[in-house]
């Protein structure tokens, strides 16, 4: 599973002020954390106006890159400042996001070319995110189309198909594995992601709902999430469903995370 | 069947009892405005219990799912009668914003409290605001819903542009990000916290409360 650690984003309230402070210690105490609990990658999102965005990620990502080795997730709604900050990276990372809403194809696809960069695409355009699969799989299609034009092939790619919330839509689970399995049908190597916790939106103990989703989502083929990594249940349900699914021989990473501490009771 | 009746029944979402329920009470000559007053008095109930937390979102939705269900059956008795619309409301996530849950569920909320609304969707630009106020009759209201804090700006826009071209029409706004404070800032009206709230904070800024 590629874990993309979500817990340096200016809209958590904690972050958002110690980015106000630029409080570096903070923000690396969350970098080491994310990785020492299995982060692939570590996303940075800046979430301030406008106007001091470019120079909050380029801060985020100093910190970040003097704390760990591992790679980052650059997360900006607009493409024009991941494109002004992609220079600030040490090594290759991930672009979060494209999509077809305007041009962010247009903009990040050639920072990709001849690098292993690799990029979040998520399944919406201007109008939104769309209801039906078939919407989601032509979206899908044009992304991968476009992006082979710079040389970058699937298995570069995270597809994030945009998983609803059951509170308003009551098949949501059942269309996001559909999407999944849609997807994985037709680029065996890409990837699929997603922020799973979108899901239990609306409800209470929205932590049950998430766990058993994301072993839903697991089963269907999703191999990549955008999530906290030191949630230490949603990482048990993990390795628990992949251990389950036959995809860890003797279950030897199940047990190995449990005698690591990583899952299984706190404070082991 | 009691109008108390109907009330449990949008309070309890139950949604295919209601249109029976609606034509019993009118048929013991229940009046069709006093049966409508009481279904909004009961979302007015559902709308408090989500804000505190009692209810969650389907609850919610089939409340007003059920609602609209019984409004369907008085409106052939009462067309023509515009006496029981509080207005128009005009309702739009702003530019640069793809967010619709909260937007959908606001509309439904207003829509349940008596307004008539007008939903131009996601990602729309301020100046759409204004045309469709311009295009609709008896627009009282603008509702404007941003998620991002990336398009809080984007937010302060629409309604700058709203009160820049229309001076006396009220604005109203909301969406994670967004505070009481930030509403004022920006010039706008009102601010509601959440879907549950946002009939009362529209009712209490034009004055209807």
């Amino acid at each position: 599973m590629i874990i993309i650690g979500e817990k340096i984003n200016g809209t958590i309230p904690v972050v958002k002020e110690a980015i106000e402070k630029r409080d570096a210690a903070f923000i690396a105490d969350r970098a080491i954390k994310q990785t020492e609990a299995g982060a692939s990658f570590i996303d940075v999102c800046a979430s301030t106006a406008p106007e001091y965005e470019i120079e909050t990620l380029k801060w985020l990502m100093e910190v970040v890159q003097d704390a760990t080795d591992t790679p980052l997730c650059i997360d900006s709604p607009n493409p024009r400042v991941i494109e002004a900050v992609f220079k600030y990276a040490s090594k290759p990372g991930m672009l979060n996001s494209i999509s077809e809403e305007g041009d962010k194809c247009e903009v990040l696809l050639p920072l990709m070319e001849g690098n292993s960069w690799e990029v979040v695409g998520l399944t919406c355009d201007n109008n939104g995110i769309p209801n039906d699969l078939e919407t989601k799989m032509a979206i899908t299609k044009s992304m991968v189309e476009k992006a082979a034009k710079f040389g970058v092939t699937p298995d570069r790619i995270h597809i994030d198909p945009c998983v609803m919330a059951l509170s308003t839509e009551n098949n949501s689970l059942l269309n996001f594995a559909a999407e999944i399995r849609a997807i994985k049908a037709l680029y065996p190597t890409i990837h699929v992601t997603g922020a799973i916790s979108n899901i239990s939106f609306g409800l209470p103990v929205r932590s049950l709902l998430n766990k058993t989703c994301m072993a839903f989502a697991i089963q269907a083929g999703m191999d990549s999430a955008v999530m906290d990594p030191m949630n230490r249940d949603l990482m048990g349900t993990i390795y628990a469903t992949y251990a389950l699914l036959g995809k860890d021989r003797h279950c030897r990473k199940y047990s190995k995370a449990f005698r690591s501490g990583q899952i299984g009771p706190a404070g082991k | 069947m009691s109008i108390q009746e109907i009330k449990i029944l949008v309070e309890t979402g139950k949604s295919k009892k209601i249109a029976a329920a609606v034509q019993e009470a009118l048929d013991a000559g229940a009046k069709a405005q006093e049966i409508l007053d009481e279904m909004i008095a009961s979302m007015g109930v559902v709308g408090d219990k989500f804000s505190t937390g009692e209810i969650f979102v389907p609850e919610m939705l089939i409340a007003a799912k059920t609602m609209s269900k019984g409004v369907e059956v008085l409106k052939p008795i009462m067309a023509g009668d515009s006496s029981s619309s509080l207005g128009t409301c005009i309702m739009g996530t702003v530019a640069g914003d793809l967010h619709d849950i909260g937007k959908n569920l606001v509309v439904m909320m207003l829509e349940s409290s008596g307004f008539e609304m007008v939903d131009l969707g996601v990602d729309v630009p301020a100046e759409r605001f204004v045309e469709a106020v311009k295009e609709n009759d008896n627009v009282v209201l603008v509702a404007c819903s941003g998620l991002l804090t990336t398009t809080m700006p984007a937010l302060k826009e629409a309604v700058q542009t709203i009160k820049a071209a229309l001076p006396e029409m009220k604005v109203i706004v909301g969406g994670a990000p967004v505070t009481p404070e930030y509403a004022q800032e920006i010039g706008a009206d009102g601010y509601a916290p959440d879907a549950g709230s946002s009939a009362t904070k529209a009712k209490e800024i034009l004055g209807l409360a």
